[in-house]
């Protein structure tokens, strides 16, 4: 199962949380728990009214039982987003 | 690259722990173990709505009501380090066991030469001081060179 993780290490990575957060990253590094490592991340929080807010978060590490969903970013198709157009509810907290 | 070793390796440096409940503790990481429990020392704790807070001297956090962990960007380059370290120091351990256990055979083979010199209970004593392993090889060895005698 976590063979697949390893295809996405030192790879650009979409990270959705269970409190609803959206954090983009280079996956690091990752265990049985699922507990990952996060390097030069950012937080991309969305709006109904504003664009995409893009907060530096730097290096983390997310606990596994926070993880929601790991997704391999295409980062050519990444750039071509503008993000300051886009307008979209937050995710609300994910239910255990 | 684990989590739990990047957290090792951040030991005294300064990080950012966020519970499950919304509370922040900022501090200092004194210890962890492999459950991400942390002690913290120097901590500020800020309230899940960030309009409170404390100013605690030290503080024990129990790993699974960690949401995440904020670590300064240069502790990752610090474990690369550590990695690199890892095979050289490992390398020489790996093969001292092996010596450890030639050492034990020697006992052995201390048995079979007391063994044939006539004194089973010797034999047996010169192996035991090789560990278990090579105290029953010793008492084999004994046994054994006393049959060969009569073989022979």
């Amino acid at each position: 199962m976590a063979q697949v993780l390893d295809a996405y290490v030192n790879k650009s990575v979409n990270v959705v949380t269970a409190d609803g957060r959206i954090i983009i990253g280079t996956l690091r590094g990752f265990d049985q728990a699922i507990n990952i490592i996060l390097d030069d991340s950012h937080e991309r929080v969305f709006s109904s009214t504003d664009g995409v807010e893009q907060v530096l978060l730097g290096l983390y590490i997310i606990r596994g039982d926070n993880v929601a969903l790991i997704g391999e970013i295409d980062e050519e198709l990444d750039k071509t987003i503008d993000f300051s157009r886009i307008r979209a509810d937050p995710l609300p907290v994910a239910k255990t | 690259m684990l989590p739990l070793t990047l957290l090792r390796t951040a030991v005294y440096h300064p990080m950012l722990v966020e519970l499950k409940n919304g509370e922040t503790y900022n501090g200092h990481l004194i210890s962890c173990d492999n459950f991400m429990n942390i002690h913290l020392r120097d901590v500020i704790c800020t309230s899940r709505d960030g309009d409170r807070f404390w100013k605690i001297p030290e503080c024990y956090i129990r790993g699974n009501t960690i949401k995440y962990l904020r670590l300064p960007e240069d502790v990752l380059g610090l474990v690369k380090e550590d990695t690199n370290e890892k095979p050289t120091r490992s390398g020489p351990p790996t093969r001292r066991p092996f010596r450890g256990r030639g050492d034990g055979g020697r006992g052995g083979h201390g048995g079979r030469s007391a063994g044939s010199g006539g004194d089973h209970r010797k034999g047996g004593g010169g192996g035991g001081r090789g560990g278990h392993q090579g105290s029953r090889g010793g008492g084999r060895g004994g046994q054994q060179g006393g049959q060969l005698r009569q073989g022979r």
